[in-house]
């Protein structure tokens, strides 16, 4: 809570944030209706001015002109607005989930204009929602889809994907067939046994896909562990095939009446077709696009367009033909991003990454609010039996299908499910806006009823079980998302193991999992990677990729943590790698002499170097004025002993290291050019102390760079009492095991120490993550 | 279970091998046929030759290999062979009886133990910088250079080594994959 004093009219933010939203609300519903006179205005004045001559007008209004794009940001900005809005106001974001609170604002807007203009602009047209709406966060999900659980876990999410659907949509669609059939007639307005079988099936096959958009809405805030999400998330993607056959199929036969074994058949074919010539289409224009990223080196600037044209295009090209364009979009997304990855810069990574969430989540709320507009928008027509029936289907259907499928899936599963993880698949198979629009588009005589049926079950699902489900999560005490990042011991030990499990399925001679995986990979190695990815770096072991990112991490922490101190251990790979003479033949040393050095591109030697010249001049702000959303170090002693522990190691191994002089054959720091820039570059605020053999150094200084004196090194005290910052000695060796114990700089390194919001990190880690091979 | 039974006698130490390592007779003998198939020349054992053919490609086969074997030992019969490709099962969920039995060879600790010997070739008990080095330049072979493979060593060994004795010993090991499912990473199906 804002504190009383801070803001000039004496209200406090929370309340600050509800008159905004109120404002914005009632802002857009009046321009709206202001359009709309003002477009009729101009239209008499051209009436008149044809007779007398006009004239010159020094300001005129010239809507109509603008009118659409006007519109169009005039929604994504009340979208975003509302988004601001609800993450001022804490406390209600933590008990309603956001899609809540977006439909809520949907039906304010929809309400206000009705009333003041008499209709609604048709917002979730279909054209939109499917062009515009849907797609950046299909590839949202799709190009950060951690592909390892989710192959893991293919088996289990094709089994709840499609036979779940089809069991769904055949359950809810038979019995709510039988219910209209002995529904008495005189409860109802309509004659509910007018409606056919082949509409409701229909009707059931629209209503039983688990919806990806409110699916992720909902789960992205309960944060509960992989496995569950990436079950529930997958199917909610891969169902999209499955709704895509059953709608197209039943909508042909509902005309003709009636359906035979041939049809099913042909369904079933049909499906096939569509699922896998999605993912085909996808996987090709994923190549592209891995292809085309391979010659961008030189036009870094536009290289996210590629990524995202030939997603869209991959696609457009599956709904021209009615594939399934959701699976296609993921296989586009996941094919294309390991190779993308090695290839583009890291500031393009980092574009794409921002985009990506941007666009997604500017589509999220949009579809929301619009899902509440429509809702006011159409003409509904309120049947209880039909209703109640439905959602009452709808739930037990869910039930009984994860019920049934988990119980068939378990037999094949190493890890069963439980009880608990059951109820969360079932809770979370959420309805949202593709039930909607592809109920939108119906051209059935009971378009009305299904429309009213699909938007109370989406109401239901999302504001009960959407609210519900964060408790309940709490309550049984569901596993959640583990937090930390993966050490590089997990990544040699798992790789390792992989290994071993490749070698012990061989020796039982059983072709399991991982001699595919390994077949695959090795594939992979031999002939794609050669293709697609540019330069040397497609013979970089995942590894090493690995690696070279934590060493870089480290590399950033310890300088945002005021260090001063030598970044040894990021160097000396990083510098024998940028070997200026790659060395030929050595036959003194005992390496063998094939073994061709991975010279280091200048590429990625750039970034790195650049990565650390930000940092290294942002340093002296930092220091000067906290700033809680740049730190990474970690708040407990714990994490400040392992930071100590690491720098004393790397001392220590530069003290072994400078004695084997042989070892590295690293040139002189001053010979160096690429080292020598790095120092120019940062001007005063780096510079290399003379005279160090073997391996070099950096030294930042952090103060201004007025005085000798001023240059303080990061110093480290024996006795562990956290970092300390004391003044360089005159001699070769660059530091001092006693330093004085300024009070106040601990206390301000301290305070640094607050990590701040540490949702970026983790999404770094989870994202950043490609395939592991 | 009459027929399985006779030809289960065909099995040397067949009905304990049964209780020790938790097969099921089926598998027992679908191992015992696959035993037999790899036992090329008839000999009842097998030797490192007949392994290797099948591990020529894995990177760290030849550790693998050596884990069938006991210390000074060159045959492995058939018993030591069905122990170890016991601690591949997957795990059991019934927890009440594991107090009560001795420790089966696919509990986690047996499996984490088996990962941990294969890295210490020289069963000293800890896994030194040497030998996690001689791992890394198996798994990465020539792709990359000697001075990158050292540190990743040193960095592996700074993050795991909590007692500081520049080696990693096997609660350092266990402790550094807590996070890892074990259960899924180091199991075969085929052996349920």
């Amino acid at each position: 809570m804002a504190t009383r004093g801070r803001s000039g009219f004496g209200r406090s933010l929370p309340e600050q944030g509800l008159l905004l939203l109120a404002i914005l609300v009632l802002l857009d519903g009046t321009v709206m209706t202001l359009e709309a006179e003002v477009s009729s205005e101009t239209d008499t004045h051209e009436g008149k001015n044809n007779i007398t001559k006009k004239l010159f007008p020094v300001l005129g209004i010239k809507y109509e002109e603008v009118s659409i794009p006007f519109e169009i940001s005039l929604w994504v900005l009340l979208a975003s607005l509302m988004k601001l809005g609800f993450h001022l106001i804490p406390r209600l974001s933590n008990v309603v989930p956001e899609s809540c609170l977006l439909i809520t604002v949907g039906l304010l807007v929809g309400g206000i204009l009705k009333l003041t203009r008499d209709e609604v602009p048709p917002v979730l047209s279909d054209q939109i929602f499917f062009l515009c709406l849907l797609p950046p966060i299909i590839l949202d999900a799709g190009y950060f889809l951690p592909i390892r659980p989710f192959v893991e876990n293919i088996g289990t999410i094709l089994m709840f994907a499609v036979v779940g659907t089809l069991w769904n949509a055949f359950f809810v669609g038979g019995l709510i067939y039988a219910v209209c059939q002995l529904a008495q007639d005189n409860y109802s307005k309509i004659n509910l046994s007018d409606i056919g079988i082949l509409p409701c099936l229909l009707f059931g096959s629209i209503i039983s896909a688990v919806d990806p958009v409110a699916v992720l809405a909902v789960f992205e805030e309960i944060h509960i562990n992989e496995l569950l999400h990436i079950l529930v998330f997958g199917e909610s993607l891969l169902n999209d095939a499955v709704t895509v056959v059953l709608y197209h199929l039943f909508e042909e036969f509902m005309d003709s009446g009636s359906m035979s074994a041939v049809d099913a058949m042909l369904g079933l074919i049909s499906f096939l077709i569509v699922a896998l010539g999605g993912v085909l289409v996808g996987a090709f224009y994923g190549i592209l696009a891995a292809f085309t990223s391979r010659f961008t080196s030189r036009t870094r600037v536009i290289e996210p367009l590629f990524v995202f044209l030939y997603s869209y295009m991959a696609y457009l090209s599956a709904e021209v033909f009615h594939l399934s364009g959701i699976m296609s979009l993921i296989a586009c997304g996941a094919v294309m991003r390991p190779y993308v990855e090695a290839n583009i810069s890291h500031k393009s990574h980092t574009t794409i990454k921002y985009f990506l969430k941007m666009w997604s989540s500017v589509s999220e709320t949009l579809i929301f609010i619009f899902l509440g507009v429509a809702t006011v928008e159409g003409e509904h027509q309120w049947d209880w039996i039909f209703i109640t029936a439905t959602l009452i289907l709808c739930l037990v259907a869910r039930v009984i299908g994860v019920v049934g499928l988990t119980f068939i899936i378990n037999h094949f599963r190493i890890v069963k499910l439980t009880t608990k993880d059951q109820f969360i698949i079932a809770y979370g198979g959420l309805r949202g806006a593709i039930a909607f629009s592809l109920g939108f588009i119906l051209h059935s005589d009971h378009k009305k009823i299904f429309l009213t049926a699909i938007i109370t079950v989406i109401f239901f699902t999302v504001f009960v079980q959407g609210m519900t489900i964060k408790p309940l999560v709490e309550l049984l005490a569901v596993k959640k998302k583990q937090e930390t990042k993966r050490s590089i011991n997990e990544e040699i030990h798992t790789r390792f193991l992989d290994h071993l499990l490749t070698g012990i399925e061989d020796v039982c001679g059983h072709y399991g999992h991982h001699h595919w995986k390994n077949k695959l990979n090795r594939f992979n190695k031999r002939y794609v990677k050669k293709m697609l990815i540019a330069g040397d770096r497609y013979r970089e072991p995942q590894l090493i990729a690995f690696y070279h990112k934590l060493e870089m991490k480290q590399a950033i922490q310890m300088v945002e943590s005021g260090g001063g101190s030598k970044l040894n251990s990021s160097f000396p790979s990083t510098v024998s790698m940028q070997n200026l003479q790659p060395k030929v033949q050595s036959p003194t040393s005992a390496q063998p002499a094939e073994r061709a050095l991975p010279q280091l591109t200048k590429g990625r030697e750039e970034e790195i170097r650049q990565i650390l010249r930000t940092n290294l001049q942002k340093t002296r702000q930092r220091l000067q004025s906290y700033n809680r959303h740049t730190l990474v170090v970690d708040p407990d002693e714990e994490g400040f002993d392992n930071l100590i522990l690491k720098k004393r190691r790397m001392m220590e191994m530069d003290y072994k290291l400078k004695k084997m002089t042989n070892y590295l054959s690293v040139p002189r720091p001053q010979g160096s050019p690429t080292m020598s820039r790095a120092r120019m570059a940062s001007d005063s605020q780096a510079y290399v102390k003379p005279g160090a053999k073997g391996v070099p150094t950096i030294q930042i200084d952090l103060a201004s760079p007025q005085s000798p004196e001023s240059v303080r090194l990061l110093n480290e005290v024996r006795q562990d009492q956290g970092l300390t910052m004391s003044l360089p000695s005159s001699s070769s060796r660059a530091y001092k095991t006693g330093g004085k114990d300024d009070s106040r700089d601990q206390k301000l390194l301290r305070c640094l120490s607050d990590p701040g919001p540490s949702a970026d990190e983790d999404e770094d880690d989870d994202e950043d993550e490609p395939i592991p091979t | 279970m009459g027929s399985s039974r006779s030809s289960l006698s065909l099995v040397p130490d067949g009905q304990q091998l049964l209780q020790e390592t938790g097969f099921s007779a089926a598998h027992l003998l679908r191992l015992h046929e696959r035993f037999r198939f790899l036992d090329k020349h008839g000999r009842g054992h097998l030797r490192s030759e007949d392994l290797e053919a099948e591990l020529s490609l894995n990177p760290i086969g030849d550790r693998i290999v050596g884990a069938f074997f006991q210390p000074g030992q060159e045959a492995v019969d058939f018993p030591s062979f069905v122990r170890v490709l016991a601690h591949f099962r997957p795990m059991e969920k019934n927890r009440t009886c594991a107090a009560v039995q001795p420790e089966r060879a696919n509990s986690r600790n047996r499996k984490l133990k088996f990962a941990f010997q294969l890295y210490d070739r020289d069963r000293d008990g800890k896994i030194s910088r040497t030998e996690l080095l001689q791992v890394l330049r198996e798994m990465l072979g020539l792709q990359v250079t000697e001075e990158q493979l050292q540190s990743i060593a040193e960095r592996g060994i700074q993050e795991a080594d909590l007692d500081r004795d520049d080696a990693i010993c096997f609660d350092e090991f266990r402790k550094s994959l807590e996070k890892v499912n074990i259960d899924q990473k180091m199991s075969v199906r085929f052996l349920e």
